[in-house]
């Protein structure tokens, strides 16, 4: 412990007070943060799409349809499915950051006490940390975006069943790979 | 232990930090671009169902966005390499307010997409050309 107070370039007194954490800890609050921020963010995505479905569902009966009596069951399967696919890329979120959560922490290692504080050490602690914040925000705000845009799509599938839901969810799609990657 | 070590020793962390702000932040725009310019595209979809596959633009031009983002975050990613190279808080600090630049410009350049695509794809539907070309630029 006594080394790290002669440390390289520790020029003012924060330097020196960081130098002090343990990489433990911000590799730690890194994994944390990339999986509960993640699921955080699919689980918002979720609650705003189905709502939306619900409240969309009770339209369902298909008023302006040329063919009402007949093919009205078929169109009640039609409208759920499609934005429901939403709700599995919202769900794709939630599994990405689990992913990178157990990537991550496969990275953790046992290093001997007189090393912990090692140069290399902190860099890799700090590096896991910067990781895990980047897949928890990104998924954050990637699964708000798939569930208003969810949301949108299951509404307006309700007013008008086209074949432009198709492209809204292929949109989902791109932004989904957007902010995954 | 130090001996052959040069550099400061916290410095990674503004390198990984300034990594992450360019991800996160560009990310954020291109989210709340593709979003808002997708809820604008789904409502003017249902009058005009022909019109969707030309307002997927706005859309487009957002999630470039996240990959300008990404770009930045792997040049300065590969940047903090203190074996090749020693890596003094002045790089740290450098890279950290390059992410941020590079993170924020995105952020901002995707909110204007999405209210600007918003707007103009809600309008496309009884403009047909003049705003179109608005709407790209």
């Amino acid at each position: 412990m006594s080394a790290s107070a002669i440390v390289v370039g520790a020029s003012s007194s924060w330097s020196r007070a960081m130098l002090q954490i343990s990489p433990y800890t911000f590799a730690a609050i890194g994994i944390a943060i990339a999986i509960g921020v993640s699921v955080l963010g699919a689980a918002w995505g979720i609650f705003i799409t189905g709502s939306s479905l619900i409240g969309a569902a009770v339209k369902a009966p298909r008023i302006t349809s040329k063919n009402l009596i007949r093919s009205e069951t078929k169109d009640d399967h039609f409208v759920h499915f499609m934005p429901k696919i939403s709700v599995i890329f919202c769900e794709a979120v939630a599994i990405y950051g689990v992913i990178v959560a157990i990537i991550l922490q496969t990275k953790l290692e046992n290093v001997p006490s007189s090393q912990i504080y090692a140069p290399e050490s902190l860099r890799a602690g700090y590096a896991i940390f910067a990781s895990g914040i980047i897949v928890g925000f990104a998924n954050l705000v990637c699964g708000l975006c798939v569930g208003i845009i969810g949301s949108s799509c299951a509404l307006s599938d309700a007013q008008n069943s086209s074949l432009f839901v198709k492209i809204l969810v292929i949109e989902n799609l791109v932004v989904h790979l957007g902010c995954l990657e | 232990m130090s001996s052959t070590f040069s550099g400061d020793e916290t410095a990674p962390f503004f390198g990984f930090l300034g990594a992450a702000a360019a991800l996160v932040f560009s990310c954020m725009g291109a989210a709340y671009g593709t979003a808002k310019s997708g809820v604008g595209v789904a409502s003017m979809g249902v009058m005009r169902p022909e019109l969707v596959m030309k307002s997927i633009v706005p859309v487009v031009m957002a999630g470039v966005l996240g990959i300008y983002g990404l770009i930045i975050a792997v040049i300065i990613s590969t940047g903090i390499n203190p074996k090749a190279k020693s890596y003094y808080l002045f790089d740290g600090y450098a890279h950290l307010s390059s992410g941020l630049a590079c993170g924020l410009a995105g952020l901002s350049a995707g909110m204007a997409i999405g209210i600007v695509g918003d707007a103009g794809v809600r309008y496309f539907s009884c403009l047909i050309v003049r705003l179109y070309h608005c709407l790209i630029y």
